[in-house]
């Protein structure tokens, strides 16, 4: 399942999520400003709070709404 | 007669917090741009924060989204990311209006202690700055309301509003102030 960790107030997390749905993409979001655990899983992911991270297994990660990489981590 | 300590808000988790809870600490209270860019007044807020809280400096941001550019005239750095509350651990509180009839009372309450004084024409935003209020929100200009994100209010120990600092003020300029209070 890709993952995608966000805060409420962020306009690349929102690009991000509309970027996965337009391509069918079935993600998660977790938005680490509410929820405790996803703010740590998010740190131990990219060493940073910083957001949106987009994983599939929880080690490799794209920061920002990257396209080629998410393309090319997302295999599409 | 109402004071700062009087004042209660919602943090970012809608927990609500009396401001009697910082009394006796020397406070800024500034409102925040609530989106994500380059925003270098958060950097000095936070740098002002570490070197003053053990001496007693609390700092209270109160993020808004009722201006449209966070900080005109410094677009030169675009982050395509955003980080958790802005890279800062002193408290910030729910997003809300700072201006206008829909103005949090806080800052009602701080805008009429403390007046509008005009920007420093000599920081290199003022005029830009200026400019966008001119063209966008001529409204705001008259009066003492808040005319854009980054406007500082200096409170002493003893809750008495003390400074009003434009976004023309850098938090790093306002440190000889923030000593006499400390």
């Amino acid at each position: 399942m890709v993952k995608v960790y966000t805060i409420t107030t962020c306009p690349w997390c929102a690009k991000v999520k509309k970027y996965l749905k337009s391509k069918n993409v079935a993600f998660e979001e977790l938005n680490i400003e509410t929820d405790d655990a996803a703010r740590d899983e998010c740190y131990r992911i990219s060493g940073d709070l910083t957001v949106p991270i987009t994983t599939v297994n929880g080690k490799d990660y794209v920061l920002s709404f990257d396209k080629e990489k998410l393309d090319a981590m997302l295999g599409l | 007669m109402m004071g700062v300590y009087d004042f209660k808000v919602q943090d970012i988790r809608g927990v609500e917090h009396e401001l009697s809870e910082y009394k006796g600490k020397v406070l800024i209270i500034v409102n925040t741009a609530s989106k994500c860019g380059f925003t270098p007044q958060y950097k000095e807020l936070q740098e002002l924060y570490l070197k003053y809280k053990e001496r007693g400096l609390v700092i209270l941001g109160f993020p808004s989204n009722q201006f449209a550019e966070q900080e005109p005239g410094t677009n030169d750095e675009v982050q395509k990311f955003c980080r958790l509350n802005y890279g800062v651990t002193f408290p910030l509180f729910a997003k809300g209006d700072v201006r206008g009839e829909t103005a949090q009372p806080l800052f009602q309450y701080l805008t009429a202690q403390k007046g509008f004084q005009g920007f420093d024409e000599t920081h290199p935003v003022a005029k830009p700055l200026m400019e966008s209020l001119k063209k966008n929100f001529p409204e705001y200009l008259p009066g003492d309301s808040i005319k854009w994100n980054f406007t500082k209010f200096l409170i002493n120990r003893e809750g008495a509003v003390v400074a009003r600092f434009e976004p023309t003020t850098t938090p790093l300029a306002m440190e000889g102030e923030v000593l006499k209070l400390l």
